[in-house]
């Protein structure tokens, strides 16, 4: 007798995203990417489809970062102190598919640049480099109230996913995603009622929840992987039960938390922060991630590979 | 040891207390009320008073402001005198306990006592209380009973009990005074479980001058009526803050507080002077003797029949959770403080568990839940929120931490459903101009529960809010910030009665927001667990201390009631006091309260590990989840 596997029929689905705009969407950008549209559980490829493939984007500063390890900050060399370089550089020597471009130096703590300063350098990094952009804030919310906003229109057409919007601020980026054709991250502290809320409110404002990606806020392997992992998933629960305002693909800032570990800082072991970010990454690509931002080229290069064996896998042609 | 003379204004009223007392505790011993949500831990910093004159010793605290410090602004619960003081206290730190004479009737009690909501339920007139007129033949030499047979004979002569019985002092009294009223006396008599006894013996006939007062002893808010139980008829009603809110908002702040040196005494005194104060009010304004009135019922939760009683209520805090009793014997009025007639008896309501108490089986009684053939709910909104969910065949109760908002305390502009509260409020979508009724057609002076459930439901109606209950209206003259984040300005102060802008603001609506969630989270989850839904309900009575109305279909929108057919939902105001009364009139009604209690399961939520996901999933206008309010949408 063969043993029927048990398989789960799911009625939701998780909307599909598109960033970038390519020319004959009026962006410049060479091509766009696409995540999420899932219809099972991560890798469970016999429940549903699973058309797009996690991505991974380099993240790049506005200012030399002061909390990289220097493990991290060695294969860009001195392109870290000019984001248009440091970006080319992504690009050209590391085939990097999209870029993360998180704009600190506007910080207040971090030297403070004007909204038009940053304008400019958006622009100039459109014209530099083909790629898809995500566009990161400063992070403290009443200058990304005055910098998102110029941020947005210098982009405008290009289909950037900006961010970050949370709960105690959203409407201004949201706005401004809405006037210039953005997609938008909601940030939320592991928290899936706050998740869910933030969509509600983003959609309340008219931003359609297809343009909406969720940053559920995750920690490294050892830091509160498990937790985060635990918070995705019954996001992605509801998300396949029909739940649209939990349907959104996740975004997850892996680099950020796995160099901030400090078995990733450990001098005499360089290997170990590159492992650490690894391991990160293909846990949350499990529990659904569809979207990671990751600092070392080698790591990066390690998950496209374990993408790639994971998705062009046999498995997926038996599930047609 | 020195003394210091310490001025309170505006009051002018003037204490002397020893070196190194804290002003919030001079305060109370002078009779003015000063808030103190935390019970004076410093925490809250609602006790903020200005030192005018003298030297005081301040603990620091990060709740006074540079600019606070700069005019003198201290907290009154951590800062001790060191000479002689003036202090004033503003407004914003006045607890209002004063009671005027008139116009501070609840009306939703009032329309109770007129006419009825509720069905009302037919128990046998045969009050706690009943005087009895005899008029005794005189001894001889044929007949030699004694004093007590014969008034033991006079009795039997109309009732058929077997066992009376009585108390020394009046058996000692009672030779001159049968003597001396020429063998025609009243008699009062309680029944106390199935024996009678002579509460009293009166010379003359006092028998149509007998009355009773029945309590609701709230965590935030006391009512009472005063009921002559000769004629049935409700003389009138009232309502007050409880005192104790002085020592903490909430039962447990209460219970820590009960801990401190001479807490349990204070607390118990600010509880029986509210009640002395409002039972004197009544007497004297329908001229009542207080010792015609023989018997008080008391309606409350567990803690504060503890602390009404002096019983220490510290394990109703720790787990398991155990309260010291929750049926009470017949006792003494007097033995608890109270001051009606010194022999007068005091009911307390049986009460289910430790966070269910007496109020909550007396809503059940009279709002009729235990007989009801149909699933039905009884939710009770106020500062410790109950829930009952049965019908004839089974009952089952939660309680659930709400926080005095509902019940006008805690937030910026918000008071009792009494004169002059905004009860109905409705918002213009396009200019946000506001207009609003208020309870006796007054002034408006500030805000009760039915106009918050009334102005969120339309704040977020006309988009002033979001969801999440922030404030996204901008750049309107009635938008502004404040220190509580920004402000929705209802009333100007050239159209309140207090002079001073009526406002709502986002940590008012914060407070609400928690607890509404707490109510509907218990509500969701009772039901779920006792394995029905919500469509199953056929019945939901909402009972609390809201003005005369309440608007079902704000109160579903905002999320504070399940969505389910409007009609289904029955308004029944004060359900605790009107149980109360039916049993001061009704020994009957009495019998069942002692069989309800019973009868009700308690249902612990802190065990529930779902409680805590619906709760924060409930933190949202209307839900998180929604399609759980699919006609709020």
């Amino acid at each position: 007798m063969v043993l029927q596997l048990m398989t789960e029929r799911w009625t939701g689905e998780v909307s599909a995203v598109t960033i970038g705009a390519a020319a004959k969407d009026g962006g410049t950008r060479a091509y766009s990417i696409k995540i999420g549209g899932e219809k099972s559980l991560p890798c469970l490829f016999k429940e549903g489809t699973l058309p797009n493939k996690p991505q991974v984007a380099f993240e790049v500063f506005d200012v030399a970062p002061n909390d990289w390890p220097n493990e991290v900050l060695k294969p860009y060399g001195k392109s870290v102190n000019d984001p248009l370089e440091w970006a080319q550089m992504c690009v050209q020597d590391f085939k990097a598919r999209s870029l993360c471009i998180r704009l600190l130096g506007a910080h207040p703590d971090f030297g403070n640049k004007s909204s038009e300063e940053e304008a400019q350098l958006i622009k100039k990094l459109l014209e530099k480099v083909s790629v898809p952009l995500i566009i990161l804030g400063s992070g403290d919310d009443a200058k990304d109230n005055l910098l998102l906003p110029a941020i947005s229109e210098a982009a405008k057409g290009e289909c950037c996913l900006i961010g970050p919007a949370v709960q105690d601020n959203y409407k201004t980026i949201v706005a401004a995603a809405l006037a210039d054709g953005h997609c938008v991250i909601a940030e939320s502290p592991i928290d899936v009622n706050i998740a869910k809320q933030l969509n509600i409110l983003i959609s309340d404002m008219g931003l359609p929840l297809e343009r909406v990606v969720i940053n559920p806020t995750i920690g490294a392997l050892g830091y509160g992987l498990e937790y985060a992992y635990s918070i995705m998933e019954r996001a992605r629960l509801a998300a396949l039960s029909g739940d649209k305002t939990l349907a959104s693909p996740f975004i997850c800032f892996v680099g950020q938390e796995a160099w901030r570990a400090k078995e990733s800082k450990i001098e005499t072991l360089p290997e170990q922060g590159i492992i650490w970010e690894v391991l990160t990454a293909t846990a949350l690509i499990q529990a659904g991630a569809d979207l990671l931002i990751m600092r070392h080229p080698k790591a990066i290069e390690k998950v496209n590979r374990y993408i790639d064996n994971l998705m062009t896998n046999d498995r997926t042609q038996s599930s047609k | 040891m020195d003394k210091f003379k310490v001025t309170f204004l505006p009051d002018n009223k003037i204490v002397e207390v020893a070196k190194d007392t804290t002003i919030l505790s001079a305060a109370l011993s002078s009779g003015v009320c000063i808030k103190s949500d935390c019970g004076g831990d410093g925490v809250c910093g609602r006790c903020k008073v200005i030192v005018k004159k003298g030297r005081v010793l301040s603990q620091p605290s990060g709740l006074i402001s540079a600019e606070d410090r700069k005019h003198n602004v201290h907290l009154a619960c951590i800062t001790t005198i060191h000479s002689d003081l003036e202090i004033e206290i503003p407004l914003e730190s006045r607890l209002e306990l004063t009671l005027g004479t008139e116009g501070i009737y609840s009306v939703s009690e009032n329309v109770e006592s007129g006419k009825k909501i509720l069905s009302e339920i037919s128990f046998k007139y045969c009050p706690l209380s009943t005087k009895l007129y005899l008029e005794l033949p005189l001894p001889s030499l044929n007949d030699t009973a004694s004093d007590l047979d014969r008034i033991f004979r006079g009795i039997r002569k109309t009732q058929n009990l077997p066992f009376v019985q009585t108390g020394l002092s009046n058996i000692r009294q009672l030779g001159e005074l049968l003597r001396d009223s020429d063998w025609k006396v009243t008699v009062t008599l309680g029944k106390i479980n199935d024996t009678l006894e002579i509460i009293l013996v009166e010379p003359g006939d006092t028998s149509n001058r007998n009355f009773g007062i029945c309590f609701d002893i709230g965590t935030t808010t006391i009512s009472c009526q005063l009921v002559s139980l000769s004629s049935k008829k409700v003389l009138g009603t009232k309502a007050a803050y409880n005192k104790q809110a002085g020592f903490g908002s909430d039962v447990i702040t209460r219970i820590i507080y009960s801990r401190q040196e001479e807490g349990m005494e204070k607390l118990h005194s600010a509880v029986t002077e509210t009640m002395n104060q409002m039972i004197k009010e009544l007497t004297v304004e329908h001229r009542v003797d207080l010792n015609d009135i023989t018997c008080v019922v008391c309606a409350g939760n567990t803690t504060m029949i503890h602390l009404l009683l002096r019983v220490d209520p510290t394990y109703i805090k720790r787990e398991p959770y155990v309260s010291t009793a929750n049926f009470l014997p017949v006792l003494r009025a007097h033995e608890a403080g109270i001051i009606i007639n010194p022999r007068g008896l005091l009911f307390c309501v049986p009460g289910v568990s430790s966070y269910v108490g007496g109020d909550t089986t007396s809503g059940v009684l009279s709002s009729g839940l235990y007989k009801e053939e149909g699933l039905s709910l009884l939710i009770d909104i106020g500062t410790n929120g109950e829930i009952c969910l049965g019908s004839k065949d089974f009952l089952a109760a939660c309680a659930a931490s709400a926080g005095p908002a509902f019940e006008g305390s805690g937030v910026a502009c918000g008071m009792r459903a009494s004169t002059g509260a905004i009860q109905k409020v409705k918002i213009d979508a396009k200019s946000f101009s506001v207009t609003c009724s208020t309870i006796g057609d007054a002034r408006p002076c500030g805000i009760c529960g039915s106009g918050y459930i009334d102005l969120i439901a339309s704040m977020l109606e006309t988009g002033v809010i979001d969801r999440s209950g922030r404030i996204k209206l901008e750049n309107h003259m009635r938008v502004r910030d404040s220190e509580a984040g920004k402000e929705f300005v209802l009333i100007f102060k050239e159209d309140s009665a207090t002079s001073k802008d009526i406002v709502i603001n986002e940590a008012d609506i914060e407070n609400l927001k928690r607890a509404k969630a707490a109510i509907y989270s218990a509500v969701s989850v009772l039901i779920k667990r006792m394995n029905f839904e919500f469509n199953d309900v056929k019945k939901i009575f909402i009972a609390g201390g809201f003005g005369t109305s309440l608007d079902v279909d704000n109160a579903i929108k905002i999320g504070l009631l399940p969505d389910v057919k409007r009609e289904k939902i029955v308004f029944i105001g004060n359900s605790a006091l009107s149980g109360a009364r039916q049993m001061l009139l009704s020994i009957e009604a009495s019998k069942k309260t002692d069989e309800i209690a019973r009868k009700i399961t308690y249902f612990e939520l802190s065990a529930d590990p779902g409680y805590m996901d619906e709760y924060m999933s409930a933190l949202f206008f209307p839900h998180t989840d929604l399609n759980r309010f699919s006609s709020a949408k």
